[in-house]
């Protein structure tokens, strides 16, 4: 304990005086550490998007010389375009059926998975790793199971079936989009499972033990505990999937090539083909314009509501 | 009381049998594409097309490896992989923790500012590259691993200063302002205690940034060329399989999901705060 | 070592106004407690003082020189906080060297410093030791020792016992009492703790929702506090209080309740009190003993007292009882009682009982 009787040192004093720089620079600190990150996406996120604005009302075709304005003829192109419309539709389409397909089959993985028990861990380990796969190789791997004649989908779907299985998966519809589908579910699922699995997980358990105690059945308690606690989580959960869903772009690249003709084209491929491989840029530009406001108006909609609710 | 609760303990320890069911399906579900992945990379050539197909080849080859690597160039993708995606995951990791620190520590812009850059993950890219893509050509970064640096450092950006900003949130700021009393200027206190201090979460959030860029295939297919294409963009090569490379794919994939997978599984702990840009804790 | 003087400070946090208009002055070496329930503003006072918070209205001096621009490194203070903070990775003499190093202090210099520091504090042989390696005692003193070192103008305190089991916080609230007594620089110390301050201050400072409720030494906010509320806050068992009104006939006064009129002592200041006045009677628990003798000493008033309720501490026994129809919580002698239902005789001491004006709750 304390026995000795404390004396007071030499003062030390304040620190040395700061120079002109460092004052100014203790002073507008919190704005110079900003700094750079903002400078950073300005030049390479905003600048871009103002020039694409300009590109979009001039003409700037490698096909046709010049760099005249057109007014809203190149937005005009691609709303008059029916390979537009048709990309915009299947985007919606193919985003909604993944995503719910990913939503149920997450919850429902995520709920054997609560409760701990022996292998959990490894499981777990093995679950997660769709997640830290490119999106080009699970398009990759996917084609090798699904493509004719060399996948062996169709010999093991013969099999089962005990009658002969000829589906060209990357080639007949319906077939192909049921492919690009189950690609996107493979690599997703986990993201769902991943997250509601931390909202069950957080669910304090005395919960279903009080209702346990009151006769509740386990239906019952999954409506009355785990879908109220969990609603952010799944609020959560879907936004962030959806966002990214409907950039759906690099399975495609790689399983159809936006084939058989345009039918898996999504707005993302829709895009690049026209800017890419026709160059028609301001077209392209035009375009990106009015995805990005569809998209903007999404994210507005659910990122300022989840912002609001933050959960945890 | 005590008859009661032994049972219960027993019911809360198994599983049921339909759950064991789900799981299992879920498990070959997720392992069976990485197996004949695996299994197709080391296949010979002979054993593509039979019938039945070769569940595993009796004998092992490390043709197609050699192949992806040497005659379709992975090799030199894999190189460029790494140095972008180092690169830009060191510049993330560094400019997106300074601005996390403000955002968190001194509420820098309000809620505005951190909306914003939270609201550029959820560009559409196709929107971003477009104009890039014309510029990068004006000002001779095109197929330059310093552009495509560029590109991945504000593109993994908005993950990092989340990330970041909500681990900053859940440090208690008492230690800075000790330091600030014992003579410290900000710069000092960010440095020398804050910055020490969220070392885990750096590490973390520097993770999540490079299995980012690793992966990342769009800016990289309209950015870049022949120069400084990264592994993804390889892939290019195999589409369609003229000449059916199917060995070669399979290996190049291998190769690159080696490393992701790795990091990602290493870091696992982190995993929920690095999907939800740090909104939940996990 | 400096004196600390506060004018007109206000300090709002957009529409909340958690500071409204303090005016403070604090003697060099003096041992100030800024005490009051959470949320009245004493953290938010104390972090002004030290620069961690900008001021909206109003002038800090420290030393005589006004410090509302100063960084908090350039005012020379140290603070111990409710939590330490020490730096989780770093040494305990990395700790403590940590400010004479900002100083830009020779190596070998700070080495002596923090060696003689530890040696006054007695944790020399957790030098070398991590913070979460220590228990709740070593590393208050530790937080100390980062002070001490540096010998500054002013030490504050921000809580600094409430982490800790009762046990330590008695015996930590000595060596703090027993620092101050040895260096003698002035010290600020905010506590919601009324034991705390009563302990610790030369000077109380108590403040609610943002403003100086009375300040001054303990005991005269404990034998003269200006309004219930002080009175309430100060003083375990806390204070009766029994509504009454003023009967006032020439210079004898005297307090009436539903049934029973309680003489003021003689001699009490009742000025620009009217008869008729509505008032509160303010009773400390240990101002009510069991009465001994056949007659009231001189200002007692005895009445005699059911016990409804008992609660024996061992040295001391709280006696519940109905003085007029309300509830009156005695302090008596162990042995006074033994079991609720007795009946005994109280005396009430009036002349150190308080009277409040009901409507304004201030004291006549």
């Amino acid at each position: 304990m304390q026995t000795t009787t404390i004396t007071r040192m030499t003062a030390a004093g304040a620190p040395p005086k700061l120079s002109r720089f460092a004052r100014w620079a203790d002073r507008n600190f919190k704005w110079l550490l900003v700094a750079p990150a903002v400078l950073l996406i300005l030049a390479l996120s905003i600048y871009p998007l103002l020039f694409s604005l300009v590109v979009s009302f001039i003409n700037y075709d490698f096909q046709v010389p010049g760099h005249a304005f057109v007014g809203l003829k190149n937005f005009s192109r691609v709303i008059f375009d029916p390979v537009a419309r048709w990309s915009l539709f299947l985007t919606a389409w193919l985003s909604a059926v993944s995503v719910a397909i990913e939503f149920v089959l997450g919850l429902l993985v995520a709920l054997t998975m609560v409760r701990s028990f022996p292998g959990r861990g490894v499981i777990m380990s093995i679950l997660i790793v769709p997640l830290f796969i490119s999106p080009v190789i699970v398009g990759q791997a996917w084609t090798l199971l699904l493509q004719r004649p060399f996948g062996p989908t169709n010999y093991i779907l013969t099999q089962l079936l005990g009658q002969e299985v000829t589906i060209g998966w990357m080639t007949e519809s319906p077939w192909l989009y049921f492919s690009l589908i189950i690609a996107d579910v493979w690599q997703w699922t986990p993201f769902m499972f991943v997250i509601l699995l931390a909202g069950l997980t957080a669910i304090p358990p005395n919960l279903y033990e009080a209702a346990e105690l009151d006769g509740v059945s386990a239906w019952q308690a999954f409506w009355a505990i785990t879908v109220p606690h969990l609603g952010p989580m799944i609020m959560l959960a879907l936004t962030f999937r959806l966002l990214d869903a409907i950039r759906m772009f690099d399975t495609i690249f790689i399983m159809t090539g936006g084939g058989p003709g345009t039918q898996t084209y999504t707005a993302s491929y829709y895009l690049y083909t026209v800017g890419f491989t026709q160059f028609h840029l301001s077209q392209a530009t035009a375009g990106s314009w009015l995805f990005l406001i569809f998209t903007a108006f999404v994210v507005t909609l659910l990122v300022r509501r989840l912002l609001k609710t933050e959960p945890v | 009381m005590a008859a009661v609760a032994p049972a219960r303990r027993r019911k809360r320890r198994s599983i049921p049998f339909g759950r064991i069911l789900l799981l299992g399906f879920f498990l070959i579900f997720v392992l069976w594409p990485l197996y004949w992945m695996f299994n197709t990379s080391i296949k010979p050539s002979d054993d593509y097309l039979t019938v039945p197909p070769v569940w595993f080849p009796s004998a092992p080859t490390l043709v197609h490896y050699k192949a992806a690597l040497f005659t379709y160039r992975g090799l030199d993708g894999l190189i460029n992989s790494l140095i972008i995606s180092l690169s830009a995951t060191v510049l993330s990791a560094l400019l997106g923790t300074l601005m996390a620190y403000s955002l968190a520590r001194y509420n820098t812009g309000g809620q505005h500012l951190s909306f914003w850059v939270l609201s550029q993950r959820f560009l559409p890219p196709i929107g971003i590259v477009l104009p890039v893509f014309l510029i990068y050509r004006q000002v001779g970064l095109y197929d330059t691993h310093v552009g495509l640096i560029i590109a991945y450092t504000v593109f993994t950006l908005p993950v990092s200063v989340w990330m970041m900003f909500a681990y900053f949130r859940g440090m208690p700021k008492s230690m800075e302002e000790a330091a600030l009393v014992d003579g410290c200027t900000r710069w000092e206190a960010f440095w020398r205690v804050a910055v020490p201090l969220a070392a885990p979460g750096i590490v973390a959030a520097a993770v999540f940034a490079f299995i980012a860029c690793w992966t990342e295939f769009f800016f990289a297919l309209i950015l870049t060329s022949r120069t400084a294409f990264t592994l993804p963009t390889v892939f290019r090569a195999f589409i369609g399989f003229q000449g059916a490379q199917y060995g070669e794919a399979a290996a190049l994939a291998i190769v690159s999901l080696v490393p992701s997978i790795a990091l990602g599984v290493l870091a696992q702990r982190h995993l929920v705060r690095g999907l939800t840009l740090g909104a939940v804790r996990g | 070592m400096a004196e600390v003087k506060i004018t007109g400070l206000h300090k709002r946090y957009g529409t909340f106004h958690a500071v409204r208009g303090i005016d403070l002055d604090i003697r060099d070496g003096e041992f100030t407690v800024l005490v009051g329930p959470s949320g009245c503003g004493k953290s938010t006072l104390l972090r002004t003082i030290a620069g961690l918070e900008e001021i909206s209205e109003g002038t800090i001096e420290i030393g005589g020189e006004v410090v509302n621009d100063f960084r908090p490194r350039d005012r020379d203070v140290a603070m111990v906080f409710q939590d330490y903070a020490l730096y989780p990775h770093m040494t305990v003499a990395k700790n403590i060297g940590f400010g004479l190093k900002a100083r830009k202090m020779p190596k070998a210099e700070v080495e002596t410093r923090v060696g003689e520091a530890a040696r006054m504090l007695g944790i020399t042989p957790l030098l070398g030791r991590f913070p979460r390696q220590l228990s709740g005692g070593q590393r208050q003193r530790v937080a100390i020792g980062r002070a001490i070192v540096r010998n500054p103008r002013i030490f504050l305190f921000d809580e600094p016992l409430s982490n800790l089991d009762a046990q330590l916080r008695d015996e930590m609230r000595g060596e703090i009492k027993r620092l101050h007594q040895d260096i003698a620089t002035t010290m600020i110390y905010v506590t919601h703790d009324q034991i705390e301050a009563m302990t610790l201050a030369d000077r109380i400072v108590l403040m609610r929702d943002g403003v100086i409720e009375q300040q001054g030494t303990p005991l005269d906010l404990f034998e003269r506090p200006a309004s219930t509320f002080v009175a309430g806050f100060l003083g375990s068992p806390r204070m009766n209080f029994l509504a009454g009104t003023l009967a006032l006939s020439g210079s004898v006064a005297a307090i009436r309740l539903s049934d029973l009129l309680l003489p003021v002592a003689p001699g009490r200041n009742l000025d620009g009190a009217t008869d008729g006045q509505a008032v509160l009677l303010g009773l400390r628990p240990e101002h009510m003993t069991r009465a001994r003798g056949e007659k009231p000493a001189e200002g007692m008033f005895r009445q005699e007292a059911t016990i409804d309720l008992l609660q024996p501490t061992g040295s001391r026994s709280y006696a519940t009882f109905r003085l007029s129809g309300a509830p009156v919580m005695a302090e008596l002698q162990a042995h006074d009682v033994s079991r609720p239902g007795e009946s005994l005789p109280i005396d009430i001491n009036m002349s150190r009982a308080s009277i409040f004006d009901a409507l304004s709750e201030r004291a006549l």
